[in-house]
């Protein structure tokens, strides 16, 4: 009677000590994961945010001011500045992005050599962003640039590209355009890749044309993967940092002083609570636009 | 029936050019790079789209290796590379697992982390961060380097979605063979996921190569600087009038510079390009 208690008991012990072995694996696989989380991401953005409601300077203890960090920049010409570049930007790169990718994606479907085209329109998003900014500072060099030279040997007149506030941002948008446009035609050909042939086929066949297939076809159903796109796109843009860095360090006159730029001004300025506070703004920004644009692509597919 | 096949040719024709067009456009540059580095240096300005072989040269090389040190800034990328692609390729098919497929308290929690994390901008983090390092003592060290970006969220959610396609019934059989739960990620799932890791390796490669905004914030001193942070300094310095007035050659050192940058990726790209492309498509279709 003991030993079958026992042996109850030892199986029970042996029984559980297995479950909790196979209770700990899943802690035990995601662990580093969280660990790295926790160090290098949550406690930093904690961080941020308290220091956002400080004056702090880089040393010293932190002196709380509540909200003046959030309502100097608020009222602050320089930021808004910065805020209206990056949208600026987002409306030379995101509209132009989506049309030619949804364009060259559909033209990719069907043709043949795919794997070659691929491989050339994702080319420039592989190549290291510093080296490509400096062939665009020589490319675009206002007197001795290849593309003025190109234009005035076509009886065109010369373009300050990288000399006027209005035509860098046109310049740094080219870049990000030509970078990361191949990447956004690889998506849409993933979810193009999705539509079965014969919806098409279908359509034919009740005689829709090339125009019509394509907007009552192909545009509802990659809008899942269009938002993606967009959203992407929002988010490189919003967070716009190396390429005016390099190209044109925010000028002339600050006309390619992106939200990035303006931020990364605090560092370097040591006004670290007012670059906390920043930080926080474009945050909240960056994921109030994101919502939007999900919301606004998911509506249009509903109805 | 005639002007149909007419129309349909007629579109396979503007199919191609468009195509043809748009390979072009996002070649040219590189391919102009590339030619013009090794042109003597009043070529880029006089004759920008003309290529002479007879006039080339590797002066442009030879200058730029006198200016920067690119064999140190190929060393330290060298090192972060495999340091931070090794551990993002093990924690993130690591998370991956444990998402797709285990049943435990804190996973909804976490999960959602992973997701937010994909949405949050980098340079949110790049203060705190360095305060961070500042506090650790790791600025300008090679921890500073390769650990906060050991781990990446696409990299998870990605690697989640490929482990789920394993069916749950080659997992349980191992286990009624007696498989421990560490046994059966090492022997079954990481075997079973080998594309999706490869793509995930292609992937981590460019962007860690690439990698500009922390690795300018986080290094100060020239021993540790990476190759990207190296070229933007030479770039600098130009703009700054520090290598003299003398723009044309300067010029050809830059193309050189960032030729020399640009190939170790190309090649890598060039060879596994069809992971790569399969990666991207795999992350988009579950966005």
């Amino acid at each position: 009677m003991v030993t079958v208690t026992e042996a109850m008991a030892a199986r029970r012990e042996a029984r559980t000590s297995g479950r909790r072995r196979v209770k700990a694996a899943p802690y035990l696989f995601v662990a580093p994961f969280v660990l790295v989380f926790a160090a290098f991401s949550a406690y930093p953005i904690f961080f941020a945010l308290q220091l956002s409601f400080t004056n702090w300077h880089g040393a010293g203890a932190l002196k709380v001011v509540g909200f003046a960090n959030y309502r100097y920049l608020l009222a602050s010409p320089d930021f808004w500045q910065s805020m209206a570049t990056s949208g600026v930007l987002w409306l030379l790169v995101v509209p132009a992005q989506v049309l030619l990718a949804l364009t060259i994606a559909v033209a990719l479907r069907k043709a043949r050599f795919r794997g070659l085209f691929s491989a050339a329109l994702i080319a420039p998003f592989v190549t290291p962003l510093v080296a490509m900014a400096q062939v665009w500072i020589i490319l675009f060099d206002k007197d001795f640039g290849a593309v003025n030279h190109g234009l005035t040997s076509l009886g065109l007149p010369a373009v300050g590209w990288l000399t006027t506030s209005v035509w860098a941002k046109v310049t740094v948008a080219l870049l990000v355009l030509w970078r990361t446009t191949g990447y956004a035609v690889i998506l849409l050909l993933a979810g193009l890749s999705t539509i079965p042939s014969d919806v098409y086929e279908a359509a034919r066949i009740d005689g829709a044309g090339a125009w019509h297939q394509f907007w009552s076809i192909t545009v509802p159903l990659v809008t899942r993967t269009l938002s993606f796109v967009v959203v992407i796109g929002t988010l490189t843009v919003f967070q716009l940092f190396a390429e005016p860095y390099v190209v044109t360090g925010g000028g002339p006159f600050n006309g390619t002083r992106t939200a990035g730029l303006y931020l990364y001004k605090h560092i370097t300025n040591s006004d670290l609570g007012l670059g906390a506070a920043n930080s926080m703004l474009l945050v909240l920004m960056v994921l109030a636009l994101s919502v939007a644009s999900i919301r606004l692509l998911r509506s249009r597919e509903d109805s | 029936m005639s002007t149909r096949t007419g129309s349909v040719r007629l579109g396979a024709a503007g199919r191609y050019a468009l195509l043809i067009v748009a390979a072009g456009i996002s070649l040219a540059p590189l391919v102009w790079m590339m030619a013009s580095a090794f042109k003597p240096g009043g070529d880029i300005i006089a004759r920008p789209f003309s290529f002479d072989a007879g006039r080339l040269t590797l002066h442009n090389f030879r200058a730029m290796l006198e200016t920067i040190p690119i064999g140190t800034g190929f060393r330290n990328t060298a090192i972060v590379v495999v340091l931070k692609g090794t551990l993002t390729m093990i924690f993130c098919p690591m998370a991956g697992f444990a998402f797709a497929k285990y049943a435990f308290p804190g996973k909804r929690l976490l999960f959602g982390t992973v997701l937010t994390t994909l949405m949050l901008p980098t340079l949110v983090l790049l203060i705190p961060l360095l305060l961070e390092m500042s506090q650790l003592g790791w600025v300008s060290t090679f921890q500073a380097l390769i650990l906060p970006g050991a781990i990446d969220a696409f990299g998870v959610f990605w690697m989640r979605q490929v482990i789920m396609a394993i069916p749950d019934e080659l997992l349980d059989a191992a286990r009624v063979d007696g498989a421990g739960e560490l046994r059966i990620f090492a022997s079954i799932v990481l075997p079973v996921i080998r594309p999706g890791l490869a793509a995930l390796g292609v992937l981590s490669f460019i962007n860690i190569y690439n990698d500009f905004v922390w690795p300018v914030v986080a290094v100060n001193d020239e021993q540790h600087q990476t190759l990207q942070v190296m070229l933007s300094a030479l770039a600098q310095n130009i703009r700054s009038g520090q290598l003299g007035a003398d723009w044309t050659s300067v010029w050809g050192q830059l193309l050189a510079a960032s030729t020399v940058a640009a190939i170790p990726v190309l090649a890598v790209f060039i060879v596994l390009q069809r992971h790569l492309i399969k990666g991207v498509m795999a992350g988009s279709l579950k966005g």
